[in-house]
């Protein structure tokens, strides 16, 4: 086992070398990376990995850390049953 | 095995024992304690296998986050083992890929 079969995004599977493959492809932005490998796509929604993708996207660009903006988040933020957000008042309540 | 007496959590106040049913076999838990620990404290490392590479997962961050120690949990799939609380009776299954909603005996009976 190498460096680039490490995995990097444990609930997609993406290992370091599926990464820095999709990078060298041109990729620029954590919203790039997430689209085009899945990385942070998966059930933990990217808690786990983006920290690493955000390290190893700023080390294969040659930038610092700091201009690695992190990629789009969107609510719910946490796992949940649709029930919860079903049972919620609505406005006109 | 379990810490009875944490250097400095102090003496622990066990729950009641319970059991839970994991893969059709019963499995001995303290009521309220996470299942994760309770699989742990019972020899069990393998919670489920991923979905690509099928390869075997268990506990890795322990406090809700990474989502690794999913099990199918009463009919349900992706219930984090790490942070959701043992009931007696609880039927808990080894999660395979992304799982599937599957009703308990228990459910069929409340609907018909």
């Amino acid at each position: 086992m190498t460096d680039k079969d490490v995995i990097i995004c444990r609930c997609e599977e993406v290992t370091r070398g599926e990464i820095e493959e999709a990078i060298r492809l041109g990729l620029t932005t954590m919203n790039e990376v997430k689209r085009l490998t899945r990385a942070g796509l998966g059930l933990c929604q990217g808690k786990t990995c983006s920290r690493l993708v955000s390290d190893i996207l700023a080390r294969e660009t040659n930038r610092p850390l700091q201009d690695v903006k992190p990629s789009t988040c969107r609510p719910p933020t946490r796992v949940m049953p649709i029930g919860v957000l079903a049972s919620l008042p609505s406005d006109s309540e | 095995m379990r810490v009875g007496d944490h250097p400095i959590l102090g003496k622990v106040e066990w729950g009641k024992k319970v059991t839970m049913i994991v893969d059709g076999h019963p499995v001995e838990a303290l009521e309220g304690e996470p299942i994760a620990t309770a699989l742990l404290a019972a020899g069990r490392r393998v919670f489920r296998y991923t979905t690509k590479l099928n390869e075997p997962r268990g506990v890795f961050c322990a406090l809700g986050r990474c989502t690794d120690c999913v099990m199918v949990v009463d009919g349900q799939p992706n219930v984090r083992t790490c942070v959701t609380p043992v009931r007696d009776g609880m039927v808990i299954e080894t999660q395979v890929g992304l799982g599937q909603w599957c009703y308990s005996k228990k459910a069929d009976k409340k609907d018909g």
